[in-house]
C-alpha cells in the first residue's frame, strides 16, 4: 500500500487517481496512524521550499515520516519540491530540509551557454540515465517528463544520480539513495511515462 | 534538451467549451471533461483552460468544474478566469492545477504577483495580456474579455509583471483569435527582447506549419492554439486533434533548426 | 418461467422474451432472414446495375453543389469503409456528418480525422448541448428502461436529417447493412429511438429541467415527410455490394491508419459501458448475441466461436469499476447514485407513453408497398 503524504502541499488527488487507475492500493496519509498501513510513501511538493518545510513541520507528521524513512528504512519518493526537501537546505529559503540524502538545493545555473535559458525550467524534457535502474522500466526517456522549477537538487554523492536532464547545462533530475528517490519533474502530470514510473515505484522492493 | 510546448487552449462559457473569433462569435464546442479525456490520450504537452466570463461577470471561478478537470488531466493545466485573490489561487492550485493565469486583477494591483509568487512559487503564476493592434503603432492591452482598454505600453507592462516575479507571460492576440491565419509574428518579434521569463503566444494558429514558424521565430516557449486543435476544415467541424509524438518532434526540430540558424546570422 | 432455449443456427436465445423456435430448433430471427432479407439482399451480389443507377442519380442531383450526398459517420468500421467506397470507388462527393454527443472516444475521433484527411473530404459536426444530453441521460437511467442509449441515437437521427432538409440535400448514405446487422435487437431490448412520445414522457417524469436545444424528431417526419414531401432519401449502399467486415477493417488499417476498436460500438464510451455492462448485467440482454448471430447468418463467424465468446463477459471485470466511475462522474453523479439506478426495478417501454401501435401500423403499410424489409422487430 502506497501512502501519499497530505501535509497541505502538492497534488495528492492526482497521485491517488493514478494508483486507482492502476488498481494499486494508495491512501492519503494525514495522521501518524495512517503510516501503519503503508509500506511506501510519496512526498509531493509544489510552491516554495520554506513554505513546504514549514507546513510539513507543523503537520504533526514529521516525526513519523522520519521514523518511517530513517528507522524503518521504508521507500520514499520525493517529487519536485519534495525532492529538494530530501537535502539539508535550499538556496530558495532558510529552513532546514529532511537530510535523507546528502545534498543542497540551489538555483539553476548555466555554466557553458552563451544564451542563458529562461527560468523557470518549464515544459517537457528528455532524461539521460548514467546507469540502468529498474525505476525506468518501460519509460520512454526520449519523451521524458514535465518540469516546472527554478531550483535543482545538487546531490553530494554522484553515485546517487540515476537521471539527468539538460537545460543550459546538465543537472540531476532523479536521485536514489537506498530506498529514497527524488524526482525533479512531475510524474503525476507526465502522461503515460509518469504513470509507468509511479507503477515502477510501487513495485520497487 | 527542453522542448517548445504545443498547448491546446480551451475556453469555457457556462460550463461548456466554446471557441471564439476575435473574442466574439462563440461557437459551442462541447463538454470540457470529454475534451480533456481525449487530450490525455493524445498526449498533449499541457492544457490552458480559461473561463471567459468569470472576470467580466465578477463571479468566482467554477471550482467544481476545475476540480473535475484537474482530476481528469494527466498533463499540467493552467487555469485562468475570475482569479483576483491569493486565496482563490491557492484553492485552485490545491485542486491539482499547476499554474494559475491572471489578467485583469494584475493591472489593478501588480503587487498581487509577488503575493502569489510567495504563496505558490513564481513558476505557478502566469500573467495574461490580451492585445489588439493599435491604430498607429504598437499594441493595446484589453481586459474583461477584450472590452476594456488598459493604458500603457505592452513592453512596460511585461516588464512590470516580471519585476514583481511573474513565472510566465501569455500574450494573446485578439485580432488573430479564431482566424486561423497565422500567429502575429511581428508581435512576437517586438516583445521577445523584453521577456526574461518563459512565454506563450496564443491567437491565429491555423496549421502545424504556423506553429513551426512561431518556433523558428523565437525558439523555446509555449505555442498555444484553440481553433487549430478543436476544428477541422472549412465548416469548422468540431473534431479534437493534435499531432502524434513523432510528428510533433519533427515539427519542433525543423522549427528549432531554423531558429538556431537565424540566431547565428 | 420460460425454459431456456437457444437457436441451433444462430445464438439468439430466450433472453429475447418473444423468440419463437420452429420444429428444427431454428429461431424466427433466422426464418425472417431466410424469407424476407436474403432473397432480396443475396449477400450483396447482383446489384451492380442498381448501384450504378443510384450513383448516377445522386451525382446528377448534386451537380453544381458543394457535395452530392451526406454520409453519417461515427468513426465505426461500417461508416468509415462506406466513406472510402463512396469517395474512391463510386466517385461521389460526400459531406461527412458527425454528431458529437459528448462521449466520443479518442480512437473514434482519431479514426474520423484519419479518414477525412486521407480521403480529402469535408466534415461537418453537430455538437449536442452537453447539459441537455446529461439531463436526458440521467432521466433515462432513472426511468429503469433498457434503451438508455436513446438520447444519443435520437440526436443522431434528428440532426442529420434536419441538416439534409435545411440544406436541400436529397441523398443520405449510411453504413447500416445486412451483412453485420441482419438480425436486429429485440424491441424489448432497444425500443425505437425515434419515438418522441416516449422520449418526452421519460423526460417529463424523470428529467430535471426542460431541454435547451436538444433536437427532437419524430417518426412521421422521418418516414413520411422527409422521403415523400422533401424527397430526402436514405441509401444503405453497403447492401448493394458484398461486404465483409474483417476485410473492410484490415483494408482501412493498412491504407488509412485506421485503429481497431475492441468491440462493436466502442466509438462512444457510453455505448461501450451500456452494451458491455449495463444492458447484460442489469437486464440480461447481451447485444453481442445479436451481432454475432448476424455474422453467423452471413458466414463471417462460426457458431462455435460465438458461443465461446459469449461465455465470457463483454466487459473487463478488472476495470469495469473505472467505467462505472467515469460514467457516474460525467453525469455529475456519485457512484452510489448511479448504483441506485442500477439496482432499481427493471422497466420496459410500455411503462411510459409511446407510439408503438403507430410504428406497427406504419411498418405494415410500408412492407405492403415493399418499402421496408427490416428484420424481426
Amino acid at each position: 500500500m502506497i501512502g501519499i503524504l497530505d501535509y497541505g502541499v502538492g497534488n495528492i488527488e492526482a497521485f491517488l487517481k493514478i494508483y486507482h487507475s492502476l488498481n494499486m492500493a494508495a491512501i492519503p496519509v494525514r495522521s501518524p496512524s495512517d503510516f501503519d498501513s503503508i509500506d511506501k510513501i510519496i512526498l509531493p511538493g509544489v510552491g516554495s521550499f520554506d513554505s513546504a518545510m514549514e507546513k510539513l513541520n507543523n503537520s504533526g507528521l514529521r516525526d513519523t515520516l522520519d521514523e518511517f524513512v530513517i528507522n524503518r528504512d521504508l521507500p520514499l519518493l520525493g517529487v519536485c519540491i519534495g525532492m529538494h526537501m530530501l537535502g539539508r537546505s535550499s538556496e530558495e529559503g532558510s529552513m532546514g530540509g529532511l537530510s535523507y540524502i546528502s545534498g543542497h538545493t540551489e538555483k539553476m545555473s548555466f555554466i557553458d551557454s552563451n544564451i542563458t535559458p529562461l527560468l523557470p525550467h518549464m515544459g517537457w524534457n528528455n532524461i539521460i540515465t548514467p546507469r540502468q535502474d529498474p525505476i525506468w522500466k518501460d519509460v520512454n526517456l526520449e519523451q521524458g517528463f514535465y518540469f516546472l522549477h527554478s531550483y535543482c537538487f545538487r546531490v553530494e554523492d554522484s553515485e546517487a544520480i540515476i537521471g539527468l536532464s539538460d537545460y543550459g547545462s546538465r543537472f540531476p533530475c532523479a536521485v536514489k539513495s537506498g530506498g529514497v528517490f527524488g524526482f525533479q519533474f512531475h510524474p503525476e502530470k507526465s502522461l503515460t511515462n509518469g504513470i509507468q514510473l509511479l507503477r515502477n515505484f510501487a513495485e520497487f522492493s | 534538451m527542453l522542448r517548445p510546448r504545443i498547448t491546446p487552449c480551451l475556453l469555457i462559457r457556462n460550463g461548456g467549451l466554446v471557441k471564439t473569433q476575435q473574442f466574439s462569435n462563440d461557437k459551442y464546442v462541447g463538454d470540457p471533461i470529454n475534451a480533456v479525456k481525449i487530450f490525455n490520450e493524445k498526449a498533449v504537452d499541457e492544457l490552458i483552460i480559461i473561463d471567459i466570463d468569470a472576470t467580466r461577470l465578477g463571479s468566482d471561478p467554477n471550482y467544481a468544474l476545475i476540480q473535475r478537470l484537474a482530476n481528469e488531466a494527466r498533463m499540467p493545466i493552467c487555469y485562468g478566469g475570475g482569479i483576483k485573490t491569493s486565496a482563490q489561487a491557492e484553492k485552485i492550485i490545491k485542486m491539482g492545477v499547476e499554474k494559475v493565469a491572471l489578467s485583469s486583477a494584475l493591472f489593478v494591483n501588480p503587487e498581487l504577483i509577488s503575493e502569489l509568487a510567495k504563496a505558490l512559487g513564481s513558476q505557478s503564476v502566469v500573467g495574461v495580456l490580451d492585445v489588439k493592434k493599435s491604430l498607429f503603432k504598437g499594441y493595446s492591452i484589453f481586459i474583461e474579455n477584450g472590452v476594456k482598454k488598459i493604458p500603457g505600453k505592452l513592453s512596460e507592462w511585461v516588464t512590470t509583471f516580471q519585476d514583481f516575479g511573474i513565472g510566465e507571460i501569455l500574450i494573446n492576440s485578439i485580432d488573430r483569435d479564431g482566424m486561423q491565419a497565422g500567429y502575429d509574428l511581428e508581435l512576437v518579434k517586438g516583445i521577445t527582447g523584453c521577456l526574461n521569463v518563459p512565454s506563450t503566444f496564443l491567437g491565429g494558429a491555423g496549421s502545424l506549419s504556423d506553429i513551426k514558424k512561431l518556433i523558428a521565430q523565437r525558439g523555446l516557449g509555449g505555442c498555444a492554439a484553440g481553433s487549430l486543435f478543436v476544428f477541422k476544415g472549412k465548416y469548422r467541424a468540431v473534431l479534437i486533434n493534435y499531432p502524434k509524438f513523432a510528428e510533433k518532434i519533427d515539427l519542433i526540430e525543423l522549427g528549432l533548426a531554423e531558429y538556431n540558424s537565424n540566431v547565428r546570422k | 418461467m420460460i425454459e431456456y432455449n437457444i437457436c441451433v443456427r444462430c445464438v439468439m436465445d430466450t433472453s429475447d422474451k418473444v423468440i419463437i423456435f420452429d420444429a428444427d430448433g431454428v429461431c424466427d430471427h433466422c426464418r425472417v432472414f431466410d424469407r424476407d432479407i436474403f432473397p432480396v439482399w443475396n449477400n450483396g451480389s447482383g446489384h451492380e446495375q442498381s448501384l450504378k443507377k443510384l450513383v448516377s442519380k445522386i451525382k446528377k442531383a448534386g451537380q453544381g453543389k458543394d457535395f452530392d450526398c451526406i454520409l453519417g459517420m461515427s468513426g465505426g468500421i461500417d461508416s468509415s469503409y462506406l466513406l472510402y467506397l463512396v469517395k474512391e470507388e463510386l466517385g461521389l462527393r460526400p459531406l461527412v456528418f458527425h454528431v458529437d454527443a459528448g462521449w466520443n472516444s479518442q480512437i473514434a475521433v482519431n479514426n474520423i480525422e484519419r479518414l477525412v484527411d486521407g480521403l480529402g473530404v469535408d466534415l461537418y459536426t453537430e455538437v449536442i448541448n452537453w447539459e441537455d444530453m446529461k439531463n436526458l441521460q440521467r432521466a433515462y437511467f432513472k426511468s429503469g428502461v433498457p434503451h438508455i442509449d436513446t438520447p444519443q441515437d435520437h440526436s443522431f437521427f434528428a440532426t442529420m436529417y434536419k441538416f439534409a432538409a435545411d440544406n436541400n440535400v436529397k441523398d443520405i448514405v449510411t453504413g447500416g447493412n445486412y451483412s453485420t446487422e441482419c438480425i436486429r435487437n429485440p424491441k424489448e431490448w432497444m425500443y425505437y429511438q425515434s419515438d418522441s412520445i416516449q422520449l418526452r414522457d421519460i423526460l417529463k417524469k424523470h428529467g430535471e429541467k426542460p431541454l435547451k436545444s436538444y433536437p427532437i424528431t419524430n417518426i412521421l417526419w422521418h418516414k413520411i415527410f422527409l422521403p415523400y414531401i422533401k424527397g430526402v432519401n436514405l441509401h444503405r449502399l453497403l447492401d448493394l455490394m458484398p461486404y465483409d467486415k474483417e476485410h473492410a477493417t484490415q483494408f482501412l488499417v493498412d491504407n488509412y491508419g485506421y485503429e481497431r476498436y475492441p468491440q462493436k460500438h466502442f466509438e462512444s464510451r457510453f455505448t461501450r459501458f451500456y452494451e458491455s455492462y449495463w444492458l447484460p448485467v442489469k437486464f440480461g440482454y447481451d447485444t453481442r448475441r445479436v451481432q454475432y448471430s448476424s455474422l453467423i447468418l452471413t458466414g463471417q463467424m462460426t457458431r462455435d466461436d460465438a458461443i465461446h465468446k459469449l461465455s465470457q463477459p463483454g466487459y473487463d471485470p478488472e476495470t469495469i469499476h473505472h467505467d462505472f466511475e467515469y460514467v457516474a462522474s460525467k453525469l455529475d453523479w456519485t457512484v452510489e447514485e448511479l448504483m441506485a439506478c442500477f439496482n432499481s426495478p427493471n422497466k420496459t417501454y410500455n411503462d411510459y407513453a409511446n407510439q408503438e401501435s403507430f410504428y406497427n401500423t406504419g411498418a405494415k403499410v410500408l412492407r405492403m408497398f415493399g418499402k421496408e424489409l427490416g428484420g424481426k422487430r
